[in-house]
């Protein structure tokens, strides 16, 4: 980790034997010349915005949804965990069909119910195509947060949502009053750990759209790998990886104080 | 009075639940749409497929297209995937125990910071470490061997596996350790005599959590092996895909393969995924 940091004052191709010091410059060169790097730097905000909104809020609705111990409840709550056991790889391949312009079930979909003219080239259109990537990430991404905040919503004494029921509280003010006050811990677990599995995102990007089109689906993670394996540009690569390493600290250091408190 | 009240009630009571079910069943099977699609692609022929789309039943079952699919590579990759798990969880998970028991119980000085600094491995992205493991690994002579990718991946599941097991090991009551301790105990009998049977629930979560984790990996596989008969599953699917492109028939039976083995785990362990997880935030 150290010695990426240390490379990322060098220009260096990975094979030659020597390493010219730079300093700062990769960073400079990232900055102002490198186009896809702001590419890359706001993909990976909409995936992080993305991320922290959608599979944390249905991952709750679905916990909330789930907890009370109806019939089958059990087998719902597997339905929807299901895709998080999956590889991005895989993901990413089937939800790939799924966006196949002709034989992808989204357009015959919109075709068939008579919406022809929304359909598209999902992935294959640089101004769109990263949201269809993200939306196949948020399928597999619900399972987790919507485990944890089941144990958390466990953690809840029942008697609690008597007493507001008994003050005659209707379900959303219980949940508004109650519920959500009372998972405030677990949720910010699970914008933590949400925040950093965003800035890990890197399979599901090789397997959809690799990139691309004309790079407009790079994120940080990508970018590196491209830069620092395809170009031989380690310095930049590696300079990346600070940047990636810098952000992910942002949600890192609560997460990491939350874990160790209590010892 | 009451009476009519109550029939009414339990009658738009008995229709709530009905609409709530339906509602459930529904967005189950628009949950389930990415799944029924690439079963059925796996299913048909191509030709059914570029003419009847994704989402029609198959015209016939073709269960030929799980024999080509594993003939023309997936054959190696599934093996691959098996060797490198079978491994990897195993000795991952006794180093990761041992560890946590230690860090939990032995009350050595700096088991905080070691532990916190165990944490930091969570959480950093591989990017940052890819090119220094690349030249150590060149120096190893391990690139490209599947021996150099399971060493990767025991050292990367250590603070995962370290964090489920502490969880676990912290609600071991301290007596019964300090007991074992007084009658004369090893520090390494009572890990494998006492704590280990009784973790053995962690241990199977772990198991089982780390197995997935392992079967899925993606980006170290893609670094350090360079040979296709070396690839894993996760990455000769995207290199299958990227070489047959148009063959959907094929493509879908090598990945429902690479799917299964996963299923059966989580269909059969499902509750260990649960307790896994919550032995994480504890």
């Amino acid at each position: 980790m150290i010695y990426s940091a240390w490379l990322s004052l060098f220009r260096w191709d990975g094979v030659a034997p020597t390493k010219v010091f730079v300093g700062l410059d990769n960073y400079g060169n990232l900055l102002t010349q490198n186009d896809v790097f702001w590419i890359a730097l706001r993909n990976n905000a909409i995936w992080l915005v993305a991320a922290l909104l959608l599979p944390t809020s249905i991952g709750l609705g679905l916990a909330v949804l789930l907890n009370s111990k109806f019939r089958g409840s059990h087998i719902f709550r597997s339905v929807f965990y299901f895709p998080s056991v999956l590889s991005l790889a895989v993901v990413g391949l089937i939800w790939t069909w799924i966006y196949h312009p002709d034989l992808g079930l989204l357009n015959q979909a919109l075709t068939a119910s008579g919406l022809q003219s929304s359909t598209r080239n999902w992935l294959s259109d640089p101004n769109i195509a990263l949201y269809p990537v993200i939306i196949a990430a948020t399928w597999n991404a619900v399972g987790l947060p919507m485990l944890l905040f089941l144990a958390g919503l466990q953690t809840i004494p029942e008697e609690l949502h008597e007493a507001a029921k008994v003050e005659g509280a209707g379900p959303v003010r219980r949940f508004l009053y109650v519920t959500f006050p009372l998972l405030r811990e677990t949720t910010l677990i699970v914008l933590a750990i949400t925040a950093i599995n965003a800035l890990k995102a890197y399979d599901i990007i090789y397997a959809m759209t690799n990139g691309g089109p004309a790079n407009s689906t790079q994120l940080l993670s990508t970018w590196m790998y491209f830069l620092t394996y395809n170009y031989n540009q380690v310095g930049l690569g590696t300079a990346i990886a600070v940047v990636l390493f810098l952000l992910t600290l942002i949600f890192a250091i609560p997460y990491i104080r939350f874990m160790t408190r209590k010892t | 009075m009451s009476q009519p009240l109550s029939t009414n009630s339990s009658v738009a009571g008995k229709s709530k639940v009905a609409i709530f079910y339906l509602a459930l069943i529904l967005a189950t099977l628009i949950w389930f749409t990415p799944v029924i699609t690439l079963v059925l692609t796996a299913l048909k022929d191509a030709g059914d497929f570029a003419v009847n789309g994704a989402f029609s039943l198959p015209k016939f079952i073709r269960w030929a297209n799980f024999s080509a699919a594993w003939e023309t590579g997936v054959k190696n990759y599934f093996w691959n995937s098996v060797i490198v798990t079978g491994i990897k969880v195993p000795i991952g998970i006794a180093l990761e125990s041992m560890a946590a028991f230690a860090l939990t119980h032995m009350h050595f000085k700096w088991a905080d910071r070691i532990f916190t600094y165990i944490l930091i491995g969570l959480i950093v992205p591989v990017q940052m470490t890819l090119v220094p493991l690349t030249l150590l690994m060149n120096a190893l002579n391990l690139i490209d061997t599947l021996t150099g990718l399971t060493i990767l991946y025991i050292g990367f599941g250590v603070p995962f596996g370290v964090l489920v097991m502490r969880g676990f090991f912290r609600t071991l009551p301290t007596a019964i350790i300090e007991a074992a301790r007084i009658d004369g105990c090893s520090w390494f009998r009572i890990f494998y005599r006492i704590a280990l049977p009784l973790a053995l629930p962690a241990v199977i979560s772990l198991c089982i959590l780390d197995g997935v984790a392992t079967w899925n990996e993606f980006i170290l596989a893609q670094i350090f092996l360079r040979s296709d008969e070396l690839r894993t599953l996760p990455l000769g699917l995207v290199q299958f895909s990227t070489q047959f492109s148009t063959q959907y028939d094929q493509l879908a039976a090598a990945v429902l393969i690479a799917v299964v083995p996963v299923v059966i785990v989580f269909l059969f362990f499902q509750r260990y995924f649960v307790a896994g997880m919550g032995g994480a935030i504890k």
